[in-house]
């Protein structure tokens, strides 16, 4: 802001500030309808000849992605433990999940109810060592535990439950209430003039159609949930304090925050988001292999948080997406013009993820986010909500509906707010 | 009580190739308390190419080595000027996420250049058995990897006790600003660390692979890395003596010890990774290592 002045400022609390964020939040709607019925499964973009796939099923993988790496945010980005374990409780929560549904015959939400305190559990048992283990040496730790997760799969006495090398297959759909018009919809957006041949081709969609856009559905709820609880959690005391003593351990504790307490709990709320990531990834993919789960993963998450933005949420929500299409679309990839045919087959995606990793943190230290938030401070602006008590006066009796107060009194002791007088 | 001593052989040449990776995160982590997260896949690559140097320029296998060691090591030394310097060294979050984007990426390149197939790598040591009494035997390998491992750690003292580069670097370990008021570039000291850590890593994994019972691919240090993080931690992060014991140790515990305690072979690398935990939980100094005392 020190540059030029933003076009637009909204002050919290006010009118114009709700319809600021219902835009917001209007937005990022349209976006997850467009993204759910536009195309749906065939929809590809033909580049160089290269056809980039943007299926639904894709996007909810990277949904799954982007919980896991809110969890990696709770524990890496707001408590400063780099945690590299965070592929051990995905695969966990995926494998358990996957028992359930496919042996026990359980829904896929229900299965939740013992992902969710499993992986806590284990959460904060894992934590444990942070307790006497700092910074690298429980990366290194961490490490190990995301490596060992492929053979404990494959042990024996779990074999049953896991299906070993062979993975885990799950044969059980979302299938969407009859009550909800989906063909309807599609064909609504059909019709619409212009935009409409972009979604289906005007007659209804297949039952395989059906069920991806519900699923897709589902797990943007089941996702959406997760963002708040975290980020009521990171605005909440329990967050201020894993924030300190991200900040300053010895403050921290000075100030009276169990370190032991904080550190362990916030494993614990990582590790079962880490669960429920997996869960979503299982249920979109119909197995559950070793293979997915390898230290591979955990570090692909680190990725993901890093050049999302480590300490954001909407970081985790970028890092999902990248970690989950850039490895797609480099592997189809197969001809560019100026580059050799040889150099595009093979893992391209995990080449462009390491570099991109090493450029970011060297370019944007702070992640996409940030300098999405640089550009967006350029027009915007939000200022806090302006404190009642310095309007009253110490000791005056503080109005309870304090967005009625005027702004312009406040004039002399903020530049910034004069320009906010007409409205309020 | 022979098929026990078999065991301790194989036990002892694995644990002498996880002492040389060992070895190689040791001198990076004396210098700056780093872990280089992409120690393996440097070597990895490095043992490529050797094989591309013995195999496609035809030349002598261990000359081929030997330059693979030099080229890696200068490859380290221009990622240490490149990507690691620019960052304060006491910030360890961005140099643990360049090393980690280092991993990703040098795993994927190697995988470009040479495809995930496994080959054939030839052997450095005659094959064959040395020593034979009844089924007990002793192959030329296993004295091969330990006689190479002994040659490295002696030449490393050698380096770091007699020559004047070597003094500088105890000097930066040992205090990194009082050394640099004292006028040491502390910069290339730590490049020279890094070139150093690299051809000792090299040729770890040019010994493992020899084996011919093992192949060389680009996730072959993929789990490698744990075993000899293991063996760095117990030894103690910052003891090149301890690396060596650490590695042994680990290789012994994954040959002895899984075998006889029951564990199925897949659990070696748990065995490795509950190692590593219990030290740093109870001891994370490790056995020879400096014990950090941290001033408030």
């Amino acid at each position: 802001m020190a540059t030029t002045s933003p076009k637009f400022l909204f002050t919290e609390g006010t009118n114009r500030y709700r319809a600021y964020k219902i835009a917001g939040f209007a937005l990022l709607a349209l976006l997850i309808l467009i993204v759910a019925f536009a195309y749906n499964d065939t929809g590809s973009i033909t580049l160089f000849d290269n056809s980039y796939k943007l299926s639904i099923t894709r996007v909810t993988k990277s949904i799954s992605f982007m919980v896991a790496i809110l969890g990696l945010q709770v524990v890496a980005g707001f408590t400063g433990q780099l945690s590299l374990g965070q592929g051990f409780f995905f695969g966990t929560g995926a494998y358990i999940s996957a028992w359930l549904v496919a042996d026990q015959n359980w829904a896929w939400f229900t299965s939740l109810i013992v992902v969710v305190p499993v992986c806590f559990v284990f959460g904060l048992v894992a934590g444990i060592p942070a307790l006497r283990i700092r910074g690298l040496y429980l990366a290194l730790v961490t490490l190990g535990l995301a490596a060992i997760f492929p053979s404990l799969i494959k042990l024996d006495f779990l074999l049953p439950y896991t299906g070993g090398a062979a993975g885990k297959t799950v044969d059980s759909d979302f299938i969407p209430p009859s009550w909800l018009p989906l063909d309807g919809m599609i064909n609504a957006l059909h019709s619409l003039p212009l935009i409409g041949q972009y979604f289906g081709d005007g007659e209804g969609m297949s039952n395989k159609e059906e069920q991806r856009v519900w699923t897709f559905f589902m797990m943007v709820i089941l996702a959406l949930i997760c963002f708040k609880l975290v980020s009521n959690l990171i605005k909440s005391r329990p967050g201020r304090a894993i924030r300190a003593v991200r900040d300053n351990e010895t403050s921290a504790a000075v100030n009276g925050m169990s370190l032991s307490f904080h550190k362990t709990m916030s494993f614990g709320v990582a590790s079962a988001l880490g669960g429920v990531g997996g869960m979503i990834y299982v249920s979109e993919l119909g197995i559950a292999s070793e293979g997915d789960f390898t230290q591979l993963i955990s570090i692909l998450f680190i990725v993901g948080m890093v050049v999302g933005g480590v300490g954001t949420l909407s970081g985790a929500a970028i890092g999902g997406l990248v970690i989950a299409f850039i490895p797609d679309w480099a592997s189809s990839t197969q001809n560019l013009p100026g580059i050799p045919e040889r150099w595009l087959q093979g893992p391209t995606g995990g080449l462009i993820l390491g570099i991109g990793l090493i450029v970011i943190t060297f370019v944007l230290p702070g992640g996409v986010i940030s300098g999405v938030r640089k550009i967006r401070g350029r027009f915007v602006e939000v200022l806090p909500k302006t404190p009642a008590i310095q309007l009253a006066g110490a000791g005056a009796a503080v109005s309870a509906d304090e967005s009625d107060i005027p702004n312009d009194s406040l004039g002399s002791e903020s530049p910034d707010l004069s320009t906010t007088v007409d409205e309020s | 009580m022979e098929l026990f001593l078999n065991r301790i052989s194989d036990g002892l040449s694995n644990g002498a190739t996880y002492a040389l990776i060992a070895m190689a995160l040791v001198m990076i982590f004396k210098a700056t308390t780093l872990i280089n997260f992409a120690q393996g896949e440097f070597a990895m690559f490095g043992g490529f190419i050797a094989l591309v140097l013995a195999t496609e320029r035809g030349l002598p296998m261990w000359i081929a080595v030997v330059g693979a060691m030099a080229i890696t090591a200068v490859l380290a030394a221009g990622f240490e000027r490149t990507l690691i310097r620019p960052f304060d060294p006491s910030d360890h979050l961005p140099l643990v996420i360049i090393t980690l984007g280092l991993f990703l990426g040098i795993n994927a390149l190697a995988g470009i250049i040479w495809r995930f197939d496994p080959r054939a790598f030839p052997e450095l040591f005659p094959s064959g058995n040395a020593l034979t009494w009844n089924t007990v035997t002793l192959s030329w390998y296993t004295i091969g990897t330990i006689v190479t491992v002994a040659v490295v750690a002696g030449g490393l003292t050698l380096l770091l006790n007699t020559t004047k580069i070597g003094l500088a670097f105890r000097a930066v370990s040992s205090n990194l600003e009082s050394s640099e008021l004292a006028g040491i570039k502390v910069g290339p000291t730590l490049q020279f660390g890094w070139a150093i850590a690299a051809a000792v890593g090299t040729l770890g994994v040019c010994v493992f692979v020899a084996s011919p019972f093992r192949q060389l691919e680009p996730n072959v240090m993929v789990t490698g890395l744990i075993f000899a993080v293991s063996a760095a931690a117990l030894g103690g992060l910052d003891s090149l003596g301890g690396a060596i014991a650490g590695g042994l140790a680990i290789g012994l515990v994954q040959s002895i010890g899984v075998p006889y305690l029951g564990i199925p072979s897949e659990l070696s690398l748990l065995a490795a990774v509950a190692v590593l935990m219990l030290v740093l939980l109870f001891k994370p100094s490790g056995l020879f290592g400096t014990p950090q005392v941290e001033r408030v």
